[in-house]
C-alpha cells in the first residue's frame, strides 16, 4: 500500500533532486508524445537533445542561447528570492535593446573602443528604467507587479515595432522592418572564428559570480534575504523594505537589459522586430529549475537552451514545428512544480501483511 | 419545553498550551449565561467545540441527555445549536435575503414569510433586498442572528458580540437576547466585558488559562469580584524588590498620536508617559487595544513626530529602529516566529538582525561571519539557550529557547531601555521564570524596561508602575503597590 506522509521539514536532498527528476519526467513524457505522433521515441529524443550539440558549432549555439537565459534568470533570482514577482523580463530585455540599439545607431559608421561600453551601459540602464515602472507602482501605489510587468512587455514590443518600421528603419533597407547594421565598434567581439558565440557570455558569467557574492557575502544581500522571508522582520530590524524592492527590480531589469544588448550587438547586429524568442519568459523557468541559486541557474540555462536548439533540429529533420521546444519548456516547469510536492511530503510503501 | 446543555470533562490541547483543561459546565434554558475570561483563557475554544468547529481531545457534550458528536458546524446546526461569531460570516456582495437562504433547503417563498415574521416579532427592520455591504455592523449582526433563528435553535451562542457595536446597538441587542431567553432559547454569552455581564446575564462561568474557575449567580457577584476571578489573584510573594526610586528620567513620550488607514489597527490617542532609569513600566490591556501599534511606534517601525519621543535627552520620534538601537534601545516583539526571528535562517544569522555599528557584524558592506558567530556563541552561553550549534535553523529551537535567544540578542549589547511585548507568551513555566529573572536583573542594573503584556500576573510581578491601554488610550500611570488585579481588570474592561 502506498501512503503519503507530510515531512517534518523540507528535505535538502530532495531540494536538489527534484529538478533532475523533472528533467527525467520531461524526457519520458516527451518520448511518449513523439511516439503518439508516430516517431521512434529514442531517435526523436536523440534528434532533440543530442544531435544539436554534437559538434563544436552546435555547442557554440548552445552557449549562445544559454547566455541570455542565464543572465536574465540571475536577475530574476534577486526578485523571486525576495517575493517580488517580476515576470516582465521580456519587456525589460526589449527596452534595454531599444535604448542600447538607439545609442549604437548614433555611432553609426564611427569607430572607437569607447563605443561598445557605452552601448552596453545604455542597455543596462534601459532595462533598469523599464523595471523601475512596476517597482515604483508597487511600492508607492500598491499595484500588482505581476500584471504591470507583464503588460509592459507588450508595450515595449510595440515601441520596438514602431521604431523599426518608422523613424529608425534603414533608409537603404527597402522598407524592411529593421534598422541599419551597427558598426563593428558597437558589436560584441566573437570568441572564435566561424562560430557565433560572442563575448556576451562573459557578462553572464560575471553576473553569476556577482550575484553569488552579493547574496552570500554582503550586508545588502543579507537585507534582501531577510526582506524576502519577512517584511515584518525587515521593518523590525530597521531595513528599508521599499528601497529593497526597488533595488531588486533594478538589478533584474539591468540583467534583462544586458541580455537584450547581447542579442542585438552579438548575433543580430541590428534592431528588428523579433530580437528575442521569448528569452525573458523562458528565463522564469530557468530561474526556478536552477533553484534560484547561481550555480543551479548555469546548469538550468544549458538544459533549457537545448530545447531551443532541439526544436530547430526537429523541425529540419523530422518536419515537426519548432514550437515543440515550448512544449518541452512547459513540461519542465510543470514537472518541476509537480515534483516539488516531494519537498513537503514523502511517499511511504507499506507492505501489506497476509 | 426546556433545554439542558451539558459539557462534561472537555479537554483540548494545542502544542505548548492546554486550551481547555477538563472543563465541565451545565446550562439550562430560561437563563442567560456569561462565559467570562481574558484573551487566551479558553472560552473561544470551548464555544468552537460547542459549535463543531473544533473537535475536543476528550470529553462529551450532551443536549437534553443526548450525547452529541459534533464533527462539523453542520452537526451543530442539525442539533439546534446556533452560533454568532465575533467576525461576521456574510457574503458582502449578496443581498440580505440571499445570505439568509444560502444554507437552507426550504422553499424561497415560505422562507421569506418566515423571515418576515421573525423580523416583525423582534422588531428588526432590515431591507432584505439590499447587499450586505450597505448594512451597519449592528444590522449585519442581526442578519447573523436571523440566520440562526430560521432554524429554531435551542441554544444560541454569541461570541463577543458587542465588540463591533455602538452603545445604542448594544442595548438593542440586549433587549433581543432577553426576549429570546424568555421564549426558551438557551443563551450563552461570551465576553471579557464585566459591565455587560452584570447588565445582561443571570449566571456567570469564569475561565482562566484553560480552566473553569467558578460558576456563580450574578446576584452574588460584583464587578470587582468578577475582575478578581478573571485576572487571578496576583502572587505578591514573588514580586521583585522595589527598585531604588530614581528620578533620572530616561524616556518621555509626549502627546503621541497614531492614526492608521488600516481598519484592523487601533489608533493611538494622545499617549503620555515617562520612565525613569531602573524602572519597569508595565502596560496592561486586553489584546487588540493598541498594544501592537504602541510597540511599533516605540521601536520605530512606525515613525512619529520627532519631539513626541525623548530618549536620554535626544528627540528620536522620527528615527528608524536601526538608528534607535544606536541610542541604546532594544526591542523584543510579540511575534517570535514572524517578526523577532526568521525560522528558516540559522541561529547566527538571526543574531545579526540586531546590528550595531560597534558590533562590526558588517564591515564595508561585507558580512563578517566570524564576528557574528563569536557573538552568537556568547549569547547562547550567557542566556542559557539550550543548543551548541549556531548553524542550526532557528525553527528547531523550542519557543523558550528562541525567546532566550531573542532577549539575549537584545540585551547582550547592554541597552539602557528594553521594550518587550508579551515576552513569555506561550512559554512553559521554566522559560517564563528565566525570562522574568532576567528582566528583574536588568532593572537591578539600573536599566529600564517597558513591558507591554496581556498577562496581568506578569505585570504585577515585574512592574514598578502600571498603566492600562484601552482602545488606544492609556490610563493614568499608577504605582504598582497601589494596583490590584481587580482594579486592572476593571480598567482593562474600559470602565473608570
Amino acid at each position: 500500500m502506498i501512503k503519503i506522509v507530510k515531512r517534518d521539514q523540507p528535505s535538502r536532498a530532495i531540494f536538489f533532486f527534484t529538478p533532475v527528476l523533472a528533467i527525467f519526467l520531461t524526457l519520458v513524457a516527451g518520448g511518449l508524445i513523439f511516439f503518439i505522433l508516430g516517431f521512434k521515441p529514442f531517435e526523436a529524443l536523440k534528434f532533440f537533445f543530442i544531435v544539436p550539440i554534437a559538434d563544436k558549432y552546435g555547442f557554440s549555439e548552445l552557449l549562445l542561447k544559454a547566455t541570455p537565459l542565464c543572465l536574465i534568470a540571475i536577475g530574476l533570482s534577486f526578485c523571486f528570492k525576495s517575493n517580488n514577482w517580476n515576470i516582465g523580463a521580456e519587456g525589460q530585455l526589449t527596452f534595454g535593446a531599444i535604448v542600447s540599439g538607439g545609442v549604437a545607431l548614433l555611432f553609426y559608421e564611427q569607430e572607437g573602443f569607447y563605443i561598445l561600453p557605452i552601448v552596453i551601459l545604455a542597455g543596462a540602464i534601459g532595462g533598469m528604467l523599464y523595471a523601475s515602472i512596476p517597482a515604483i507602482l508597487k511600492t508607492y501605489f500598491n499595484t500588482n507587479e505581476i500584471l504591470v510587468s507583464l503588460m509592459l512587455v507588450y508595450v515595449s514590443k510595440l515601441i520596438l515595432d514602431y521604431l523599426v518600421v518608422g523613424p529608425w528603419s534603414n533608409p537603404e533597407g527597402f522598407n524592411f522592418p529593421e534598422t541599419r547594421q551597427f558598426s563593428d565598434s558597437a558589436k560584441l567581439p566573437l570568441l572564435f572564428e566561424g562560430l557565433r558565440i560572442h563575448a556576451g557570455i562573459f557578462l553572464a558569467l560575471a553576473a553569476v559570480v556577482i550575484s553569488w557574492f552579493v547574496f552570500y557575502k554582503t550586508y545588502l544581500g543579507f537585507q534582501m534575504k531577510v526582506s524576502g522571508f519577512s517584511l515584518k522582520t525587515a521593518r523590525y530590524a530597521g531595513y528599508k523594505g521599499k528601497k529593497m524592492i526597488i533595488l531588486v527590480f533594478l538589478i533584474s531589469g539591468a540583467c534583462a537589459g544586458l541580455a537584450g544588448v547581447g542579442e542585438i550587438t552579438g548575433p543580430i547586429g541590428q534592431l528588428h522586430r523579433e530580437i528575442s524568442p521569448d528569452y525573458g519568459f523562458t528565463a522564469i523557468i530557468v530561474a526556478f529549475l536552477g533553484r534560484l541559486h547561481p550555480v543551479g541557474i548555469i546548469f538550468a540555462s544549458l538544459v533549457v537552451a537545448i530545447t531551443y536548439l532541439g526544436a530547430e533540429t526537429a523541425q529540419i529533420f523530422m518536419q515537426i514545428p519548432k514550437y515543440t521546444g515550448q512544449v518541452f519548456q512547459g513540461m519542465i516547469l510543470f514537472f518541476l512544480l509537480a515534483s516539488d510536492y516531494l519537498l513537503f511530503f514523502k511517499i511511504k510503501f507499506i507492505g501489506s501483511k497476509k | 419545553m426546556s433545554t439542558n446543555l451539558k459539557i462534561s470533562n472537555v479537554t483540548k490541547i494545542y502544542p505548548g498550551c492546554v486550551a481547555n483543561d477538563n472543563v465541565s459546565l451545565e446550562f439550562n434554558s430560561g437563563k442567560i449565561y456569561a462565559l467570562l475570561g481574558e484573551n487566551g483563557a479558553g472560552k473561544s475554544t470551548l464555544v468552537k467545540i460547542l459549535s463543531g468547529v473544533i473537535i475536543p481531545d476528550e470529553g462529551e457534550i450532551y443536549l437534553n441527555k443526548n450525547n452529541l458528536k459534533l464533527n462539523s458546524p453542520l452537526d451543530a446546526k442539525k442539533n439546534d445549536i446556533g452560533m454568532v461569531f465575533q467576525h461576521f460570516n456574510l457574503f458582502e456582495t449578496l443581498s440580505v435575503f440571499e445570505n439568509l437562504i444560502i444554507d437552507s433547503d426550504e422553499q424561497r417563498e415560505s422562507l421569506r414569510e418566515k423571515i418576515d415574521s421573525i423580523m416583525k416579532k423582534y422588531n428588526f427592520s432590515i431591507d432584505l433586498d439590499i447587499p450586505v455591504l450597505n448594512l451597519s455592523a449592528g444590522q449585519k449582526q442581526k442578519v447573523e442572528i436571523i440566520r440562526c433563528l430560521i432554524r429554531n435553535p435551542k441554544v444560541l451562542i454569541m461570541d463577543e458580540p458587542t465588540s463591533v457595536l455602538t452603545e445604542q446597538e448594544t442595548s438593542e441587542l440586549f433587549l433581543s437576547l432577553k426576549k429570546f431567553s424568555e421564549e426558551g432559547i438557551l443563551i450563552i454569552y461570551i465576553t471579557h466585558k464585566l459591565k455587560e455581564v452584570m447588565q445582561l446575564c443571570d449566571e456567570v462561568a469564569v475561565m482562566r488559562r484553560g480552566k473553569l474557575i467558578s460558576v456563580s449567580e450574578i446576584k452574588n457577584e460584583n464587578i470587582e469580584s468578577l475582575a478578581n476571578k478573571m485576572v487571578g489573584q496576583n502572587l505578591k510573594t514573588i514580586k521583585k524588590k522595589k527598585a531604588k526610586t530614581s528620578s533620572d528620567q530616561l524616556i518621555k513620550i509626549t502627546n503621541l498620536n497614531f492614526s492608521s488607514e488600516d481598519p484592523f489597527e487601533t489608533n493611538l490617542i494622545d499617549i503620555n508617559f515617562s520612565v525613569n532609569r531602573g524602572e519597569c513600566l508595565g502596560i496592561a490591556g486586553i489584546s487588540g487595544n493598541g498594544q501592537s501599534e504602541l510597540f511599533q511606534v516605540l521601536s520605530g517601525e512606525i515613525i512619529s513626530e520627532k519631539n513626541s519621543i525623548e530618549f536620554n535627552n535626544n528627540y528620536i520620534g522620527d528615527l528608524s529602529p536601526q538608528e534607535r538601537r544606536e541610542y541604546l534601545m532594544a526591542f523584543s516583539p510579540e511575534d517570535r516566529l514572524e517578526q523577532a526571528a526568521i525560522p528558516q535562517m540559522k541561529i547566527f544569522e538571526n543574531v545579526a538582525l540586531n546590528n550595531f555599528k560597534s558590533s562590526n557584524f558588517f564591515n564595508n558592506g561585507l558580512i563578517n561571519e566570524n564576528k557574528i558567530k563569536e557573538h552568537s556563541k556568547k549569547i547562547i552561553s550567557d542566556f542559557n539557550v539550550n543548543t551548541d550549534n549556531i548553524e542550526l535553523k532557528s525553527q528547531f529551537l523550542s519557543g523558550g529557547n528562541l525567546q532566550k535567544l531573542i532577549i539575549g540578542r537584545e540585551l547582550i549589547t547592554s541597552p539602557d531601555l528594553l521594550i518587550c511585548f508579551n515576552p513569555t507568551w506561550g512559554l512553559d513555566v521554566g522559560a517564563i521564570n528565566y525570562i522574568h529573572e532576567t528582566l528583574i536583573k536588568i532593572n537591578e542594573q539600573n536599566k529600564s524596561i517597558i513591558l507591554i503584556s496581556t498577562d496581568t500576573d506578569e505585570l504585577l510581578k515585574l512592574s514598578d508602575k502600571i498603566s492600562v491601554i484601552h482602545k488606544g488610550k492609556l490610563s493614568k500611570i499608577m504605582n504598582a503597590e497601589e494596583v490590584t488585579s481587580e482594579k486592572l481588570g476593571i480598567l482593562m474592561g474600559g470602565a473608570n
